[in-house]
């Protein structure tokens, strides 16, 4: 058993397809907001798969960069969006 | 790559897609909240058996703030204004994304190189993040200011007479 760049990519796929698919389907625009940070962990698991298989020039952590500054990217856009969605409507 | 951290990798996808797809069909926020905690320890999983163990340590963080920011108890449900028909054409659009995808990560084994970098990296990626590209990293600084002033400025409105009442 062994791991692949094939199958890293096959795995970021499927997250990112995911969170796409909870965005699309929620009703709620609060519970649609949880497909972001899925979908951003799939795109991260892409950089850090090509960055532990697929990097042959350049920084060899550049990847694992990416997908740190994806994450906490994907956690102030659900955070932006919790607190404007728990916005009061004016009266 | 041994044995052992293959089976994490599998161990841990699977985690992580159990997480989402719970995450996507389970009622209730804090189920939510919980389902989202547990991608991102799917996604931890995976980032430490590729050998990127400060990124999983991140990556956990942040999905444990995202999960508890998701299950909070103030938690307020906006409808969509989109109708059914929309979102079954966004779930088709979704599957269809899943299959490009899958094609192209299938047709991805096009290059190949040794990795040099420790099992956790953080010495490496602290130095690519503040030295080599401090400008992404003051971006992304930037982008979470604002979101998080954002959010404390929509927290922070006045709530309506009825439910202050309710909340004595």
């Amino acid at each position: 058993m062994t791991v692949t760049l094939v199958s890293v990519l096959f795995v970021s796929a499927a997250l990112t397809a995911l969170g796409a698919f909870i965005a699309a389907w929620k009703r709620e625009l609060t519970a649609a907001l949880c497909g972001l940070p899925v979908m951003f962990a799939g795109a991260g698991t892409a950089f850090v798969g090509v960055a532990r298989f697929g990097a042959a020039s350049g920084a060899p952590l550049l990847g694992q960069e990416a997908a740190v500054l994806l994450a906490i990217a994907a956690l102030a856009a659900v955070a932006l969006g919790v607190g404007l969605s728990g916005r009061e409507i004016p009266r | 790559m041994d044995s052992l951290h293959a089976i994490g990798f599998y161990v841990s996808a699977a985690l992580a897609g159990a997480g989402g797809i719970l995450a996507a069909f389970l009622g209730g926020h804090w189920r939510r909240g919980l389902a989202l905690a547990l991608t991102g320890l799917g996604v931890a999983g995976i980032y430490a058996s590729l050998s990127a163990g400060f990124a999983a340590v991140v990556v956990l963080i942040c999905f444990v703030a995202v999960g508890a920011l998701v299950a909070k108890p103030d938690y307020r449900s906006v409808e969509q204004a989109a109708g059914a028909a929309w979102r079954q054409l966004g779930a088709v659009g979704a599957a269809l994304l899943f299959i490009g995808l899958a094609y192209a990560a299938f047709r991805g084994q096009f290059a190949n190189a040794t990795f040099y970098g420790g099992p956790f990296g953080a010495v490496s990626v602290g130095r690519l993040l503040f030295a080599h590209d401090g400008v992404a990293t003051d971006a992304i600084g930037g982008l979470v200011l604002v979101a998080l002033v954002g959010a404390a400025l929509a927290w922070r409105r006045e709530r309506p007479r009825d439910e202050r009442e309710t909340r004595r």
